[in-house]
């Protein structure tokens, strides 16, 4: 990260040269960004200042909270220094109280008090009463200043707890502060400490802190004022410049090492205990783990064969070893709570590596079958929680789930962990661009710029960008601008809450770390994100809300109650060809994980006949095996057009089910081991370094081992640099098989369920939109395609949500646009209805636009013979509110005044109203046009030669442009028969940029590309059909 | 009968407006692009409706506005007839059906309605059972329907335009000297004021333009701080500013213009002091601004910033909003040397021992600082400085500082 230096005059000269004196001292108030726009600098940059400075202590101590706590004392151990933890509460009487944590104790009080005046305010507020700190002063050391009581104080705290803090920043006022409060002190015989108020770390993020300032204040620099920083010297300064400046008062330097010996507190010592299972009596944990594992060992296997059997026994010797059984039970608990509730549930992730997962029902693929990796689960070296994913369906039946937990280790012994939100691209080029007083235009483009398309040419640098906008990067402002927003760029917003992650706690979590109100009512989060829970032991199971998991849900009750059969998603045929075939065909939209145009383009050559296949499928997608050039080899490969080669002969065992290409984490990680004669732990620690959080030294460090291994193996010349360079570009993105396997799965059923339950999936998949990769109107049209009737909106017989109406799909209420659930409902409840009189009458929740839409779809045309336009001119008047005396006199049967709708203005009318049309697609009323014109239609394109000239139009409903595909454009044009695929060059897109952005409708000519079943055009030229007005949605982008 | 004109959006109303008034004093501004005029008894003039149309699109092509013209029994179908229909079209009963409804200017609810029921149209609308439309749209619906069917009755809403006030006068002979400038805006400014005065205004601010020979035009603009109508007054305003911003070259033409608002009206409190009269203290003021240069005049007021002792100068009577002062009340009184005095500070460990300016020298006998400001890095006028308070051995304290970008030493002042 940079940070700006200087000022629009260049950089101040230095200060006056300090005698070098040989001082000890230690900085004991600090605040860094996780203060929340009230400093400037992580807590990683505050540690490794403090290092620089020879500290050998330092305190950091936030506003309201211990958010940064985790991430300072890691950084401070990396760096050996020793990190004190506090907090500035504030306080009702309108002061903040600097408090450091001396003890055990101290913390829990600290998290107490925290917890306690978050809980009952609203997110982002809250203060302590002076009660609630005296009742809560044990183990803290309060820092008091000019403004607070200090005889109050000193009979709150233990004695030998209170300091009167001196801080110089060179302020005549705060000098004449600190005179008084040196006097006050002296009578009241408090020690004096000295501190700098730390807010930047270094003197040059002062600009920084203005702009969060700023920010803050919800003002520009301009107009801040006395808001921003009178000077820069809030940074982190050496002991003897400390000592300089306090020259006349040594005693309040000295002290601050005689405090910090007394901050006997550490992080690490939480007091942490993950929550126990109970048992019955006379079981421990450990052999009621085996117990439970060896039932369901036995019902998984069938037979239960010797090498499920070792692999389970080893890896219960391993849970039983490092303590965790607890943990399955509690996690094997929650999987029981979701199946005795018909809550679908499968773990994700690293978790479908153990045996035992799978055995206990947490996991649904078998690791001993599949040869998965034990060691990226759980290894005895890494000495740390193992990871347990839990995916379910989305919505109600998540938080289900979750409230589930809150009542079982109750409110306070369980909590979301948080997500820090941080100024990224967009975010910080707006706020930055708005404190320095940018017009909204200018800020539109300045945000525009931060992050327009996925893809960004390396050519294209940020001045070019700026040219290019308009914007002149000569002028000190904007170039003032740049320099910012890289200086904000990973500084913490605010809080968040992650999506699934819980934490809980054996007795009182809130002792632990402070917890604060989420904005979803009835939840609460840890003030931690979930790495550093990770990192401080804390465990944590995700509970992940998958759309397709409530999709798969839905179909499994739909089909029970309109087929009358019982699927089990266990007991699906394993090869069934019907799937098989329509994977073939890439038939696949709605299908989980397989669906997206690049996945489309590929099924046709990978040819999936088996389960496997499908697991590299969902794994081959990836930037991993993409950036790392490793999709064409095994494409090729696959279908016979080169030799199925491994690197080398010893990595046969483990690279041979992929054809000799290294596609997941698991294979480079084995690699390692039987390369270079990694332990498995070795190997998971391979992974980590190479993760999101990477460093060079430590990637270094690694190749040399590597290379050393594999000399030992007499591993040498090329193919060790390919198996270094394999490991090393893949172990950031590769996809763990484990995970791909339990997506695998859920592809399998998906595609299962929609090949052979078509109408009871697609109600699914339309009931749980949003999700996936296409609009509602493709998955009706291809639905449609493939024989299912689709039946309107209909008030006399849809309900909510769509339904089945064998053989038939209804689309439900829902997709009127407009319509409250409210209104709907009741219309469900209330039926039949004579009229649309007796419908106005007997629901009284429906409002009037409302009613106008449901007679626009064409919802109410049972009630009204005259169609549409009837019902519309009908439920005009009904809707009217009248008086008794005219109630009666209402016109009788007099004939409908209004023409009935067009086919074109129906088809406009259905997607302006429901985003869908069950009718002809707009496609079909053109087709005469694109006949004359010499179209073919999309289903047509395959029957024809490669490299043929063709023409096609249709709606866009997906427009793409991914990052790993050079600055290429994928489009899909859906017509009335099927999707044609368009590529579209980076100079064609160039060329036709807004045509291609903006029209709904397009007409393209291009040279067909049909090789290996997989069809599409390429662009070369684009023409808007003029649009409708409605039509269907592009998806874009992604 | 009545004859609506309509221009192209963004067309000069005022042209329009003077264009139909050729035609009948009685003109209609119905929107920025559209006029209506009564044409009732123009026959004896021009001829046929159709003729009196021809006549005033010829009008208003002569002035260079394509307009197009409606000429029926009421104002509001001679409306919809000029913004829907091409050129000129005598409103024949039945024309209006093929209007598009928009021409209605529906509310957006209603526009709505009709455009889910297919009507596109007037005659679609009209065709419409009436008490239908009046169940289902309301009161408003009903007039729109009458509308549609032609048959709307209001009266015309003539409008009566202020003349402007403005005067200008083109120039025989380039003037040079100011004296007969002065004489020539004197008439101009009579004339404005009694304007103004006839129609009960006063002008908050003057526009002064001169075109000048081979320059391009020297524009001025008096803002006055309350509503003024006095000739004099303006005059000696004008003549000061013209004295402090002169013509670059020769004048050869004079506009003036005055923005008119209602005149303040003040009631003076009994026991509140006189205040000088409003026109003298703004001459007054005036002078002073002239001898002192602009913006040095005024009362100062504290800026909000660290910037020690920034201040502006606003104008007397303008801005109520005092900054307030952060230095605590303790500290002895300052007397600011302006400019600070550039001096020679020997300052061996940083801290200043010895101190020579214009008229302060001598050793540093004690010392307190340094006081560290520094702000505006995002503007090229950043400033960083250290100050600090010294007791000389010439017996007195004076304020030092140190620009921390140059590091050049100011006395800054003396403390009391």
């Amino acid at each position: 990260m940079t940070r700006p230096h200087g000022g629009g005059r260049g950089r101040p000269l230095q200060d006056w040269s300090p005698a070098p004196r040989r001082t000890e001292y230690v900085e004991l108030h600090a605040r860094s960004a996780f203060s929340f726009l009230r400093a400037a600098s992580l807590p990683e940059e505050l540690a490794g200042a403090a290092a620089e400075m020879g500290f050998s202590a330092m305190a950091l101590v936030d506003r309201d909270g211990l958010y940064g706590a985790p991430r300072f004392h890691f950084a401070a151990k990396k760096a050996e220094v020793r990190a004190h933890i506090g907090a500035e509460v504030t306080c009702t009487d309108g002061t903040v109280y600097p408090l450091l944590v001396r003890s055990r104790v101290g913390y829990r009080n600290l998290c107490h008090l925290i917890t306690r005046m978050k809980l009952r305010a609203k997110k982002n507020e809250g203060a302590a009463t002076r009660e609630e700190i005296a009742e809560h002063a044990e183990g803290l050391v309060c820092l008091a200043g000019l403004d607070h009581d200090l005889p109050w104080l000193l009979d709150a705290f233990a004695p030998g707890d209170v300091y009167a803090e001196i801080q110089r920043h060179m302020d005549r006022e705060e000098e004449a502060r600190n005179q008084a409060l040196v006097e006050r002190a002296r009578s009241l015989r408090v020690p004096l400490l000295a501190t700098n108020g730390v807010c930047h770390a270094t003197a040059a993020e002062r600009e920084i802190f203005d702009v969060l300032t700023a920010v803050r204040n919800k003002t520009t620099l301009d107009a801040a004022g006395r808001l921003l920083a009178r000077n820069s010297e809030r940074h982190l300064k050496p002991a003897v410049e400390m000592a300089r400046l306090f020259a006349d008062h040594p005693d309040a330097i000295a002290n601050t090492v005689e405090l910090s010996s007394r901050l006997e507190f550490v992080l690490t010592e939480l007091g942490y205990e993950f929550p126990k299972y109970q048992v019955p009596e006379g079981e421990t944990m450990n052999s009621f783990l085996a117990r439970r594992t060896d039932e369901g060992a036995r019902r998984r296997y069938q037979p239960y064969h010797e090498r499920a059997r070792r692999q389970i026994e080893r890896e219960l010797a391993l849970i039983g070893k490092l303590g965790l059984a607890g943990y399955f039970l509690i996690v094997w608990d929650l999987v029981q709570f979701c199946r005795n509730n018909g809550i679908l549930a499968q773990g994700r992730g690293s978790a479908a590596n153990s045996a035992v997962c799978y055995s206990l029902g947490i996991t649904a693929v078998d690791p001993v079958g599949m040869d998965l990796l034990f060691e990226r689960f759980l290894s005895e070296e890494r000495g740390e929680w193992p990871d347990i994913d839990l995916d379910l369906p989305s919505g109600d039946q998540r938080e289900r789930v979750i409230q589930y937990v809150y009542q079982r280790y109750g409110r306070r012994g369980a909590a979301m962990t948080a997500n820090v939100i941080t100024y990224r691209g967009r975010s910080a080029a707006r706020e930055v661009g708005k404190v320095l007083g940018f017009p909204e235009d200018v800020l539109g483009r300045l945000s525009a710029l931060a992050r327009a398309w996925e893809w960004k040419d390396p050519q294209y640098t940020a001045e070019r960008q700026f040219r290019d906008a308009g914007l002149d990067p000569a002028n000190p402002r904007i170039r003032k601008f740049l320099e910012l927003y890289q200086g904000v760029q990973d500084l913490p917003r605010h809080l968040g809450q992650h999506s699934g992650g819980m934490v809980i706690c054996e007795g009182q979590l809130d002792s632990v770390v402070p917890l604060e109100p989420a904005t979803m009512p009835g939840r609460v989060v840890v003030q931690w994100d979930k790495d550093d829970c990770a990192d401080l032991g804390l465990v944590k199971v995700d509970l992940l809300g998958l759309g397709m998991m409530a999709v798969l849900e839905e179909t499994l009750a739909r089909i029970r109650e309109s087929y009358h059969e019982e699927v089990d998603l266990a007991q699906l045929p394993p090869d069934d060809p019907e799937t098989y075939s329509a994977l073939q065909r890439a038939d696949t939209i709605g299908m989980f994980q397989v669906e997206s145009r690049a996945q489309q383009a590929v099924l046709p050559r990978m040819r999936p006949e088996r389960f496997y296949d499908i697991v590299v499928q969902v794994g081959i997608i990836r930037p991993g095996p993409i950036v790392g050039k490793m999709v064409h080899p095994y494409l090729k490969r696959r279908q016979g057009r080169e030799a199925a080669e491994c690197l080398h002969p010893s990595l046969e065992r483990v690279l041979r089910r992929t054809l000799g290409v290294p596609l997941f984490q698991e294979q480079l990680l084995r690699m390692a081991m039987i390369a270079s004669g990694f332990t498995g732990g070795e190997a998971e620690d391979l992974r980590r370094a190479f993760s999101h959080k990477r460093s060079e030294a430590k990637m270094q460090e690694i190749e040399v081992r590597l290379r050393a291994g594999m000399e030992r193996n007499s591993i040498r010349g090329p193919v060790q640099d390919t198996i270094v360079q394999a490991i090393a570009s893949f172990a950031l993105y590769g996809f763990p098989e484990s995970h791909a396997a339990s997506f695998a799965l859920l592809a399998y059923a998906s595609a299962y369920l929609k090949t052979h339950y078509l109408a009871a999936f697609t109600a699914a998949m339309l009931n749980n939109q949003p999700m996936g990769f296409y609009h509602p109107s493709t998955l009706i049209k291809d639905a449609q395609r493939h024989g299912l009737r689709v039946k309107p909106v209909d008030v006399a017989v849809s309900d909510w949500l769509c339904t089945l109406e064998m053989p038939a799909l209804r689309l439900g209420l829902r997709y009127v646009r407009g319509l409250r659930e409210e209104a709907g409902q009741a219309i469900v409840r209330r039926r039949p209805f004579a009229s649309i009189d007796d419908l106005v009458h007997r629901v009284p929740e429906l409002r009037k636009d409302e009613l106008t839409k449901l007679a626009a779809v064409g919802a109410l045309n049972a009630l009204e013979a005259a169609g549409r336009r009837g019902a519309m001119w009908e439920s005009a008047r009904a809707i009217q509110p009248v008086g008794p005396l005219l109630d009666t006199a209402r016109d009788e049967a007099r004939a409908i005044p209004l023409r009935p709708m067009t086919p074109e203005e129906r088809l406009r009318a259905d997607y302006l109203g429901t985003g869908v049309t069950i009718g002809r697609h707009p496609m079909a009323w053109r087709r005469a046009e694109m006949n004359a014109r010499n179209a073919t239609a999309a289903a047509e394109l395959h029957r024809m030669r490669n490299g043929r000239p063709v023409r096609v139009g249709g709606a866009v409903i997906v427009r793409q442009r991914p990052g790993t595909a050079h600055g290429f454009v994928f489009l899909s044009l859906e017509d009335e028969t099927g999707i044609a695929n368009i590529i579209v060059t980076p100079d064609v897109f160039e060329q036709y940029r807004l045509t291609l952005v903006g029209a709904p409708f397009l007409f393209i000519e291009g040279a067909l590309q049909n090789v290996d079943g997989v069809v599409s055009v390429k662009a070369s030229y684009i023409e808007a059909l003029p649009a409708w007005g409605a039509e269907p949605v592009s998806h874009d982008f992604r | 009968m009545f004859a609506a004109v309509d221009a192209p959006y963004g067309a000069d109303l005022a042209l329009l407006v003077l264009c139909a008034a050729d035609f009948s004093p009685y003109v209609e501004e119905t929107s920025p692009s559209t006029v209506v005029i009564s044409i009732d008894g123009l026959t004896h003039l021009f001829g046929s409706p159709r003729e009196i149309a021809d006549a005033i699109a010829r009008r208003a092509a002569d002035v260079g506005l394509a307009v197009n013209i409606a000429i029926a029994d009421n104002p509001d179908l001679a409306v919809h007839g000029a913004r829907g229909l091409a050129g000129v079209t005598v409103m024949e009963p039945g024309r209006e059906a093929g209007l598009p409804v928009a021409l209605l200017d529906p509310c957006e609810e209603i526009a709505l309605t009709l455009a889910l029921w297919g009507i596109r149209t007037f005659g679609e609308f009209a065709a419409l059972p009436e008490d239908g439309v009046a169940e289902r749209l309301g009161e408003e619906g009903v007039r729109l329907q009458r509308l549609a069917r032609g048959a709307g009755s209001r009266p015309l809403a003539p409008s009566n335009p202020a003349p402007p006030f403005a005067e200008s006068i083109e120039l025989e002979h380039p003037l040079v000297l100011l004296e007969p400038l002065a004489f020539l805006l004197g008439r101009l400014l009579h004339d404005l004021c009694a304007r103004l005065e006839s129609r009960g205004l006063a002008a908050h601010e003057l526009k002064l333009s001169l075109s000048l020979e081979g320059a391009a035009p020297h524009e001025r603009a008096l803002r006055l701080p309350y509503p003024m109508r006095s000739a004099g007054t303006f005059l000696k305003l004008l003549s000061l500013d013209l004295e402090m911003h002169p013509p670059g070259a020769p004048v050869t033409a004079v506009a003036l213009s005055a923005e008119a608002v209602n005149p303040r009206v003040v009631q003076h409190g009994l026991f509140i002091p006189l205040a000088p009269e409003p026109q003298k203290l703004e001459l007054t003021l005036a002078r002073i601004a002239k001898l002192v240069g602009e913006g040095n005049a005024g009362s100062p007021e504290l800026m909000d910033t660290h910037r020690p002792r920034s201040f502006r100068v606003v104008r007397f009577g303008g801005s109520e909003n005092r900054g307030q002062s952060t230095l605590s009340a303790v500290l002895p009184a300052l007397r600011l040397f302006r400019p600070a005095l550039r001096a020679k500070v020997e300052a061996p460990d940083g801290r200043p021992a010895r101190v020579v300016a214009d008229g302060v020298h001598g050793r540093v006998l004690d010392s307190a600082g340094p006081w560290r400001t520094s702000g505006d890095w995002w503007i090229k006028d950043a400033w960083a400085r250290d100050e600090w308070d010294v007791a000389l051995s010439d017996g007195a304290l004076y304020l030092l500082y140190r620009d921390r970008y140059d590091g050049a030493w100011f006395v800054e002042g003396a403390y009391d």
